[in-house]
């Protein structure tokens, strides 16, 4: 046990010394968020297309109106009479397009037609569709007898407050927005955490293994004992990382929170971020649009409000023992599992292009799970599907993190992290099988079957 | 300068009573379908240096790695100073493998200390012997540098102290010469012997005749998994002596009136020449040193005993059976 702990030290240690850990740990943060900020920044202001397009218009139906206010950016000219002259012009770029509505009925519009030289995105398809269905709406509505005033008084909105009924008979609210945004984030931190540290145990046993060191360490301690101290090691390494992000998000919202809070004017940290929002909301949308501006500013604000107004009860009902709890069991046990199962790989081979061949398959169960908690386990976390893929060890460290927050009866929880120990346990000795034949053989590149070998 | 720390003093050997600190037992042991190790027995005496040799292939390694608790053989026992072998002897063990390498990116002091700590010292005990090792090498100016950046031969050095700093029982080194520059071999071989003044006993693989001569008080040769010599160094030279004998002169001398036929004649660059004659039971040692004297100008006289190349060279082309003296 000693040599478990005198490897650990030293694959922790070399790690959190190192100066690229340092820099990381603290621009990794900044990186994600520079990224997120400018993938969000060039999709929403720079990934429309702006073109001014001059399309052709054969419209069957007058009573339509198509011709009249045509969507943005586009200039919309009569067709020639000619369907070959209509396409010759498409196709030499005199216009963009040739748009060919010829539905008499507006009930159903199915008999468009949009002839361009270049197919065009999905979402310019989906707002020309969404723009000839208001035109065909409104004119339907106008055929009964419906001015537009009514048709916009008479739409209703809705809005569900969801309250939980606990065992005890506890009624709180709650937001399902908030637990699958929760679930979700949870999940992807343990996906993110399982690669990048699983890999730094296989590379960590490659390096011991092309560098021809391991078998100095081998005559001091068990291979066993190795590969669970750089299991260890490394899984100290990710939390030290973890927990330094952490401690920089809180400071950061601290720090923010104290900016408003030197206002002076006593206000509490919900008050001053409300505040924040509606100044800023508020500013932005009355200095671009004028006397609209303040009826959209006010509106604005008081979306903001109800945002906040929203989350904050829901945010405070959250299950948080049990989340954090399940987050910690899974996150440990998922880690272990996979780490087991990477050092075995790293042992095994010689160099990094032999890695490939034995990744694949190790990581698709991985992937699997996370594709299952985005999809089945967030639409259906009490499903028959989410409940399956939270059982199986392979998946559940992903998926059964999404469902915490949506509450899972105690007796589900215990079985799969029971299910998911017992696997540890057993990948780890199979591991360790392969490990200590692996990091002694040296030559011709592994496969399968030679692991199958050594696990006998 | 003293070799030990002054707290890590080895025990003195009880050379009276010669006993062994490893010994094995008729140990085997199969990779798959092929047999690598084939009843091989041995026993190294405490405080002696036990040299192995045999050719590529022999199975000198997977000998080596069962002595030194990395592998298990499949048959036989392994005793260490009369106990069975267990991991826990590890740690009074060095082993320094043919191929070997260190962590680049660690310190020369953190990577001894990682060493010393597996081998069981406590951190206290782990940082006084580096700072021994460093001194007595004259290393302390490298203790700060990553392996990386120093030499080869210093990252050689590095690696045979990793093996001795915890002032082991027993050092097993495979191939240890391998990859030495002359220099740094020369060193290697010095501090080998003040560790078997010290009490340290060693086992070494080498394919270096010259050191095994200089070196080792026994030896054995592995040749295809199975011991087919075995015994101390001047025993088995003796043994193997055939009956050769030189006479040397100044200048080419007539032996035709004797009606003797030398084996070989050698011309030195000192101006001698030296005649091989093997004498036989019409014709002795002491004919040939009447007839010899008879001569004049005679400058040599010996009998020729076999180098240990010579006679490793024969036994393995014999393939012969197993010899124990």
């Amino acid at each position: 046990m000693r040599n478990i702990f005198v490897v650990f030290k030293r694959e922790y240690l070399t790690r959190v010394k190192n100066k690229t850990f340092i820099i990381m740990t603290f621009l990794a943060p900044l990186l994600m968020v520079g990224f997120y900020a400018a993938t969000i920044y060039i999709a929403t202001e720079t990934g429309e297309d702006n073109r001014t397009k001059t399309v052709y218009l054969t419209d069957y139906n007058p009573s339509l109106m198509l011709s009249n206010n045509p969507p943005a950016n586009y200039v919309f000219l009569p067709a020639p009479s000619s369907e070959d002259s209509a396409i010759a012009d498409v196709k030499s770029g005199a216009v963009f397009g040739w748009l060919k509505v010829e539905d008499l009925d507006t009930r159903a519009i199915d008999s468009a037609t949009y002839y361009t030289s270049e197919t065009p995105s999905l979402v310019e398809m989906e707002g020309l569709k969404e723009w000839i269905k208001g035109k065909a709406n409104k004119h339907q509505f106008a055929k009964m007898g419906l001015r537009e005033s009514q048709i916009d008084s008479a739409q209703a909105s809705c809005d569900i407050l969801t309250k939980e009924v606990s065992n005890s008979g506890d009624v709180q609210e709650s937001s399902s927005t908030l637990k699958s945004g929760i679930g979700f984030a949870l999940a992807f931190m343990i996906y993110i955490f399982i690669f990048v540290y699983g890999s730094m145990v296989m590379r960590s046993a490659m390096e011991e293994k092309t560098n021809r060191i391991v078998e100095v360490i081998v005559s001091s301690v068990k291979p066993f004992h190795l590969m669970m101290g750089k299991i260890f090691g490394v899984a100290a390494v990710g939390l030290t990382q973890f927990l330094a992000w952490i401690v920089l998000a809180v400071g950061l919202v601290m720090g923010i929170s104290a900016m408003f809070l030197n206002s002076g004017d006593g206000m509490s940290t919900q008050e001053a971020v409300q505040k924040g929002i509606e100044a800023r909301t508020g500013m932005a949308t009355v200095g671009a649009m004028g006397g609209e501006g303040v009826q959209v500013a006010a509106s604005g604000s008081q979306g903001a409000r109800d945002l906040a107004a929203e989350f904050t009860e829901p945010l405070s009902n959250l299950p948080y023992v049990e989340i954090i709890a399940v987050f910690l069991l899974f996150f440990v046990g998922g880690y272990l599992l996979y780490s087991s199962i990477f050092a075995a790989i790293g042992s095994a081979v010689n160099q990094e292009s032999d890695v490939q061949q034995f990744m694949m398959p190790v990581t698709l169960p991985l992937v699997f799970g996370f594709v299952i908690a985005q999809t089945v386990a967030l639409k259906a976390p009490h499903g028959a599907m989410a409940k399956l893929f939270s059982m199986i060890p392979l998946t559940s460290p992903i998926v059964m993190v999404v469902r915490a927050p949506f509450g899972v009866p105690l007796s589900e929880l215990a079985l799969s992290f029971g299910l998911l120990v017992l696997m540890f346990v057993v990948m780890v000795w199979l591991s360790s099988r392969i490990y200590r034949i692996g990091i002694l053989s040296y030559g011709k590149k592994p496969t399968w079957k030679d692991l199958w070998k050594w696990l006998r | 300068m003293t070799l030990f720390p002054p707290d890590c003093i080895p025990s003195i050997p009880n050379f009276v009573s010669m006993s062994s600190v490893i010994e094995a037992i008729d140990v085997c042991k199969t990779f798959g379908e092929q047999r690598v190790s084939k009843n091989i027995s041995l026993k190294v005496a405490e405080g002696s240096i036990y040299g192995l040799l045999g050719p590529n292939g022999a199975g000198k390694t997977t000998l080596i790695r069962m002595l030194s608790t990395i592998t298990q053989p499949d048959s036989g026992s392994i005793l260490f100073c009369g106990e069975s072998l267990k991991e826990t002897h590890a740690h009074q063990m060095g082993y320094m493998p043919e191929e070997r390498g260190l962590y680049k990116k660690m310190t020369v002091a953190e990577q001894l200390l990682f060493f010393a700590e597996l081998r069981g010292l406590s951190t206290r005990d782990a940082q006084a012997a580096v700072k021994h090792w460093l001194k007595r090498l004259e290393m302390m100016d490298w203790a700060r540098k990553k392996v990386e950046e120093i030499s080869k031969g210093m990252a050689q050095k590095v690696q045979f102290v990793s093996c001795v700093l915890h002032s082991p029982k027993l050092l097993i080194l495979d191939e240890p010469f391998s990859g030495f520059d002359p220099v740094n071999a020369d060193l290697i071989k010095d501090l080998i012997l003040e560790l078997k003044a010290g009490g340290t006993s060693v086992i070494f693989s080498t394919h270096r005749m010259d050191n095994v001569e200089s070196l080792c008080d026994h030896l054995a040769i592995i040749h295809q998994g199975e011991k087919v010599l075995d015994g101390s160094v001047s025993d088995i030279r003796r043994n193997h002596f055939t009956g050769l004998f030189e006479v040397g002169f100044h200048s080419e001398v007539d032996w035709s009136v004797n009606g003797v036929v030398p084996h070989s004649v050698a011309h030195h660059s000192d101006g001698k020449v030296i005649y091989r004659f093997q004498t036989n039971e019409g014709f002795s040692a002491a004919d040939l040193l009447s007839a010899a004297v008879a001569k004049g100008g005679l400058v040599h006289y010996s009998e020729h005993i076999p180098s240990i190349h010579e006679i490793f060279v024969e036994t393995v082309s014999k393939g012969g059976a197993a010899i124990a003296l």
